[in-house]
């Protein structure tokens, strides 16, 4: 069973689930970037962005009644811990797709406009 | 190859002249849609405007079918346009394939001149084998969709005998696979059934699953396809990745269905569902701004057309927030409760569809243009450059201030006629009635003419981009190129 939203909490809503998009794609940003250009000093920017993301997280699902139910405070519990690593992991898969990119032979088979 | 900068289709293999002509009624259909949306935004300002010449619903169905024939027509015209370079053998069966375009496109103007000249017929099978079935989005009547279905087949096969009988790559395969679902789905739009509970429960397995599955994937290969062309991202590389995102949308998607199902009359598990997968549904975007971030560091976006280029990366951005922010905005069952139905949804809806698929098919459009001009010059200091960069200025500019507009006419919905006056009547009309959405819908129409006046500047753009140039696109890597 869940239970509605208050009119009063409607604004609340709609801006923190914004923000928890925002904040991730942010966040994700911030990683990339901050390891693609070999600077540390944007990590911490990054997991500001992350603690907005979960702060949103938090404040959305008191506004939403998420907490009032188990299954629902798993999926906030689930959601906050998928944004933190998912940066990692796709991280990881970035350089492991394209680790071997310098030193592999060109690939004569691909149409390529130029 | 002709001279540069001339349009000639012996620029083209045979294939891509068959995409030239999907291209082509894909372009004018975008205009279709355009110019019925803006009739529909003017009939709620002025509600007496073509009443019972075009009204409002009839505007609407084609405003929405429209959209979806187009985005069907660049996503067949992407597909045949990449298949002999990724067979690497020419099309087979392309004469029937040909048969088939002419077939469908007239079957595609008889539809719309039923839906403009007959509009409605009396509640009976035959209304619905003839005229209009009556589903928002699937409108065709049956013949048509058999039609319809039959064209499918015959596309389905020009791309499996083809890949057949050259090679399959990645992006082939995932293709093959992809198509298969794409008309197999299109099936369950095709049942009727006087219990509309059942009948929405199928009728979301062809727009939801489309939208939010098949349609992302197959725009996955094509956008594979196209950033090998024009950044010469390895091909390794991207196939990877197609593989990583397939999995990643179809985990999140498929069950995403759920958030359809909410209010529906289906049993009260799916709130569960369509909760718990809506809310991993943003993650491959996530994903994806990790590896575009990625990407831009080591390939520095030194690429061969500029216009493609600026559509591809405006395809991201607009996929993360349209489908992303928007619709995370409003998909938990505690709120969509209040926003389902209401301006809300078309707010989504516009930036979503515009942002996740009308330019990944204007990137197509572009890549074509370059193609028949014998492969001319797109990138940096382009003649006559000013007219794409224009043209999608307008288009965004329309399209960011529809979307906004929309979203304050949905949340003075949500609040009013659903909140306050519990979805009655009289709430319906009071907040249709209310300034802040008579307000929105004035913005909404003045946007509309802005985004009109991008498509006009597309389209001039798209007939003469590259006609005044002189240099080919190989002079990209030559050592005194220009800067890109």
């Amino acid at each position: 069973m869940i239970e509605p939203v208050a009119l009063a909490d409607f604004f609340t809503v709609f801006f923190t689930a914004a923000l928890v998009i925002l904040c991730g794609g942010l966040y994700a940003l911030l990683f990339a970037y901050a390891r693609v250009k070999d600077t540390p000093r944007l990590m911490p920017l990054a997991y500001l962005s992350y603690a907005g993301l979960a702060v949103s997280a938090l404040v959305l699902a008191h506004a939403a009644h998420l907490f009032d139910s188990a299954f629902w405070t798993l999926v906030v519990g689930l959601m906050l811990a998928g944004y933190l690593v998912a940066p990692h992991g796709i991280w990881h898969l970035c350089v492991g797709t394209h680790g071997d990119e310098d030193h592999a032979a060109p690939e004569p088979e691909s149409p390529r406009l130029v | 190859m002709t001279a540069l900068g001339v349009f000639d289709s012996a620029n083209l293999n045979g294939g891509q002249k068959l995409a030239m002509k999907y291209f082509a009624v894909s372009l004018a259909l975008f205009g279709a849609q355009v110019l019925f949306g803006v009739l529909a935004g003017l009939q709620y300002l002025f509600p007496d405007f073509l009443y019972g010449v075009i009204d409002f619903s009839v505007n609407r169905t084609l405003h929405v079918n429209a959209l979806v024939v187009w985005l069907l027509y660049g996503f067949i015209g992407g597909t045949y346009w990449m298949l002999e370079d990724e067979a690497d053998h020419k099309v087979v069966g392309l004469g029937l394939g040909n048969l088939i375009f002419w077939v469908l496109t007239l079957a595609v103007v008889v539809v719309v001149l039923v839906y403009l000249l007959v509009q409605v017929g009396p509640a009976e099978m035959k209304s619905i084998w003839l005229i209009n079935e009556g589903r928002e989005y699937i409108e065709a009547p049956r013949w048509a969709d058999i039609g319809i279905v039959v064209a499918v087949l015959v596309f389905f096969f020009n791309v499996v005998a083809t890949f057949a009988k050259g090679r399959y790559t990645g992006i082939g395969g995932v293709l093959v696979m992809d198509l298969l679902a794409l008309a197999g789905l299109y099936l369950a739009g095709m049942f009727y059934t006087p219990n509309v509970s059942v009948d929405q429960f199928w009728w979301w397995w062809v727009i939801h699953l489309w939208v939010e599955a098949t349609w992302e994937v197959l725009v996955g290969c094509i956008m594979a396809y196209m950033l090998i062309v024009t950044l010469g991202v390895r091909r390794r590389i991207v196939e990877t990745w197609l593989y990583i995102e397939v999995a990643l949308m179809f985990g999140s998607g498929i069950l995403g269905l759920g958030h359809h199902y909410f209010w529906i009359g289906t049993p009260q598990y799916w709130l569960t569902i369509g909760g718990f997968f809506s809310a991993l549904e943003p993650v491959p975007l996530v994903a994806m701004v990790v590896h575009a971030v990625f990407d831009s560091g080591v390939h520095r976006l030194k690429n061969s057309n500029h216009p493609a280029l600026a559509w591809t990366i405006a395809q991201a951005a607009g996929n993360f927030f349209g489908a992303g922010v928007w619709g995370f905005m409003h998909t938990l069952p505690q709120i969509n409760l209040y926003t389902h139905g209401t301006q809300w949804s078309a707010s989504h809806g516009h930036l979503a569809f515009f942002g996740a698929y009308s330019t990944a098919v204007i990137a197509f459009f572009y890549l074509a243009a370059q193609k028949s001009r014998g492969n001319v010059w797109m990138s940096g200091n382009l003649a006559g450059g000013w007219k794409w960069k224009w043209s999608m200025a307008f288009l965004w500019m329309g399209m960011i201030g529809m979307t906004m507009a929309l979203l304050i006419a949905g949340y003075e919905q949500s609040q009013i006629e659903r909140a306050i006056e519990g979805s009655s009547w009289v709430g319906y009309f009071t907040a249709q009635a209310h300034p802040w959405f008579v307000q929105a819908m004035k913005w909404r129409q003045i946007s509309g003419y802005l985004f009109s006046l991008g498509y006009v500047l597309l389209v001039w753009d798209l007939f003469t981009i590259g006609k005044r140039e002189t240099r080919p696109i190989a002079e990209l890597h030559a050592p005194s190129a220009q800067p890109a």
